[in-house]
């Protein structure tokens, strides 16, 4: 880690600057305030160092972040699902480095004063979920099925925008239950937890990975590189690693990502 | 009637109706000027108001389309809006300032921003917002308001208010006029009433069955009207009386007078028949005495001093005469009468130059003319004598078809007109004018002579 050099740290031009302004695509897994206002320090911790403007973007939806990453490479830096990476892959995408974690798990939560203790009690039941595409409802569908209950005829599930939405859904009542990736939930108000019950947790997925389409020359990535694997030791990197909850970055392994994609869509 | 001839810029009625309405059009004016001002300045702010919700609204709803570039969502998003009448068109643009979406009748080229309608030049109020997530730049919207519509509604309005003024102006007008003409009728019937008393009717009478200010002035006016009524009557009576005792006092000082020329004539015609015949008779026999004495000569200066004595009587007697009544105004006329006065007035004043013009054609005038002129002309001369300090005397008497006229005239000390006079010959001299049915003019000031014009009809003439 310690061996990249931060060449846009010190260097007076920025082998970025033809590409000014780079696109920072980042799937749309919140609503895009949120989303804005969680990257901003991280587009501006790029832009310092790589001395170029960087503009975040999402897309409407997983399905139309995937396509424009898949046909038109819209984005220079992509920030995207782990299972969604290998069609980026495919589309040219160079995958340059991975959020420092041991992984990702999703949840099945319900409200305390509920009935449902375990997923057996989710038969029949009304389960808020997040957009289909979204690594949160592969992953519980996954884990439902794997637990004996059909998707969408053992339970039912009703999709809403975001983790936030799933998890406020069970929490007034429109539904049962609510499944939602773990971070969101860790990070909501200690009142809504101390409400809800967890009655299953999903396997554990690869973080996100970050990568770069074709349009950045190996100068640039090597640079945007550097700039993610030293975030942890750099003052103003520690600072949007800590806005974004995250512990840092790190070199991963793409064939990591492919099998997660062929176990949860096979 | 006298309030027919109150000029109209004068009339209490025409003034009232004026001022009324004169107040209510600037009262008017400025509240039509007030509402249209308010009526603008609403329409101008809610059209800012509702374009700044409509902005702040599109601006807030796009920022998460922006950062999704999904422009389609938006646009039909953006349609929706665009269905509210006065938004002539949205223009959305990007980071970059490229136009991502354009809806409505977009200008050709970029409007100059406006922040108030009524700073809009174009017809179109343009404005524009930043697109921002999170504090960070998205885009503009840009959008235009056509003031087509706030212009109607305000023209609308204007054309409503002014409407109203005029239809108020109008009712004023008539309103106004009723009543003032209500409020003043009574006043004309006050001046109406005051010219007929002016022209001396006072019978004349102002209702006043209502208990208000106008009533009370018509009683004060009905209680002065008697009382000048009674008054009149009163002053009419005493002046009927004075007259009538006037004219008995006139006929009489002209019956006085012409008694006393009479008794004059008398007294000079005895004086003359009796006293003169004795005297000659006296003076006869003292004659044939004086010449039949025979040397005696007692006898002889008696006779002599009978003689004398007989003879200054005799003077005495004739002078008398003179005075009572001049034989030459009987025996030659006025014009010779006034010449012998002269004479003897220049020979008792030889330091007065006097000029007599006389005209020789009134010879045989009526006696009763002839004395009284020629006492004027005797009173005149007497007076200059006496008072006037005059070196010059002019002495005019002259005739028309008409009329007879004598004209005195001194460059003396004259009088005061106002001063009353003292003795009583101006006072005779105007009654014998007055008895000739003639007139009298004086023409003098201090200092400044004094001249007595005469002028009697020719009809008293025989």
């Amino acid at each position: 880690m310690w061996c990249y050099p931060i060449t846009s740290h010190t260097a007076e031009t920025s082998s970025c600057k033809p590409l000014a302004p780079l696109t920072f695509g980042i799937l749309p897994f919140i609503s895009a305030e949120q989303l804005v206002e969680r990257f901003t320090p991280f587009a501006q911790y790029l832009r310092k160092y790589l001395k170029v403007p960087v503009r975040i973007e999402t897309a409407p939806n997983f399905l139309e972040f995937a396509r424009r990453t898949r046909e038109q490479q819209r984005y220079d830096i992509l920030f995207t699902a782990p299972h969604l990476y290998p069609q980026a892959s495919k589309a040219g995408y160079r995958l340059i480095a991975g959020v420092d974690s041991p992984g990702m798990r999703a949840i099945i939560v319900a409200p305390k004063k509920s009935n449902i203790h375990t997923l057996a009690d989710l038969k029949g039941k009304r389960l808020a979920s997040v957009q289909p595409m979204s690594l949160a409802s592969l992953l519980i569908k996954k884990h439902l099925t794997d637990n004996g209950l059909t998707p969408d005829v053992d339970v039912t599930l009703v999709i809403t925008p975001t983790h936030d939405a799933s998890l406020l859904s069970s929490y007034h009542g429109v539904t049962d239950a609510s499944s939602l990736m773990r971070p969101p939930y860790n990070a909501a108000s200690q009142t809504l937890r101390d409400s809800m019950r967890i009655i299953a947790e999903t396997e554990t997925a690869p973080h996100i990975p970050i990568s770069v389409s074709t349009r950045v020359n190996a100068a640039c990535e090597a640079e945007i590189t550097a700039l993610l694997l030293k975030m942890d030791i750099i003052p103003e990197g520690k600072n949007v690693l800590q806005h974004n909850r995250f512990v840092g970055f790190k070199h991963v392994i793409a064939k990591d990502y492919q099998r997660v994609r062929d176990h949860l869509l096979e | 009637m006298m309030h027919n001839s109150i000029p109209l810029l004068n009339s209490l009625r025409f003034r009232l109706i004026a001022s009324v309405v004169t107040i209510e059009i600037i009262m008017l004016s400025i509240l039509v000027w007030n509402n249209i001002s308010i009526i603008h300045t609403t329409h101008t702010d809610r059209l800012r108001d509702t374009a700044s919700s409509i902005l702040q609204q599109i601006a807030n709803t796009s920022g998460r389309h922006m950062v999704a570039v999904d422009y389609a969502t938006l646009e039909e998003y953006l349609r929706n809006t665009l269905h509210y009448n006065e938004l002539a068109y949205i223009v959305i643009t990007d980071r970059d300032d490229h136009t991502v979406i354009s809806l409505g009748k977009v200008p050709e080229h970029k409007a100059d921003i406006d922040t108030h309608p009524k700073q809009v030049k174009d017809g179109m109020f343009d404005v524009t917002e930043d697109i921002t997530v999170a504090n960070q730049f998205m885009g503009k919207v840009w959008m235009g308001f056509s003031l087509s519509i706030m212009d109607d509604a305000i023209l609308k309005a204007r054309n409503r208010g002014i409407t109203i003024a005029l239809i108020e102006i109008i009712l004023t007008i008539i309103v106004t006029v009723f009543i003032g003409l209500g409020l003043t009728r009574r006043l004309a019937l006050l001046s109406s009433a005051a010219a007929q008393v002016e022209a001396g009717n006072y019978s004349v009478s102002i209702p006043t069955e209502k208990n208000d200010e106008i009533s009370q002035t018509a009683t004060a006016f009905n209680r002065m009207v008697a009382e000048v009524d009674k008054q009149t009557h009163q002053l009419k009576k005493a002046e009927a009386q004075s007259s009538k005792l006037l004219k008995e006092n006139r006929q009489l000082i002209h019956t006085s007078l012409e008694v006393q020329e009479q008794e004059r004539k008398h007294l000079a015609r005895e004086l003359h028949d009796e006293m003169g015949q004795c005297l000659t008779a006296i003076q006869a026999d003292a004659e044939l005495i004086r010449d039949n004495s025979h040397g005696d000569s007692r006898i002889q200066t008696s006779a002599e001093a009978i003689i004398n004595v007989s003879s200054r009587v005799y003077d005495v007697v004739h002078s008398m005469m003179h005075r009572l009544r001049p034989s030459i105004l009987d025996n030659l006329g006025l014009t010779e009468a006034i010449k012998e006065e002269v004479d003897s007035f220049k020979n008792r004043n030889p330091n007065i130059h006097c000029e007599c013009i006389c005209a020789e054609n009134l010879n045989n005038l009526h006696e009763r003319t002839s004395i009284n002129l020629y006492r004027i002309m005797q009173e005149c001369l007497t007076n200059i004598t006496k008072h006037a300090a005059a070196s010059r005397v002019t002495i005019e008497l002259s005739s028309t078809d008409k009329i007879i006229s004598l004209k005195v005239s001194d460059n003396g000390s004259g009088f005061d007109v106002d001063i009353p006079a003292r003795g009583l010959g101006l006072i005779g001299m105007r009654e014998r004018v007055t008895s000739l049915g003639g007139e009298l003019l004086l023409q003098t000031a201090l200092d400044k002579g004094l001249t007595i014009s005469i002028t009697v009809p020719l009809h008293a003439t025989s």
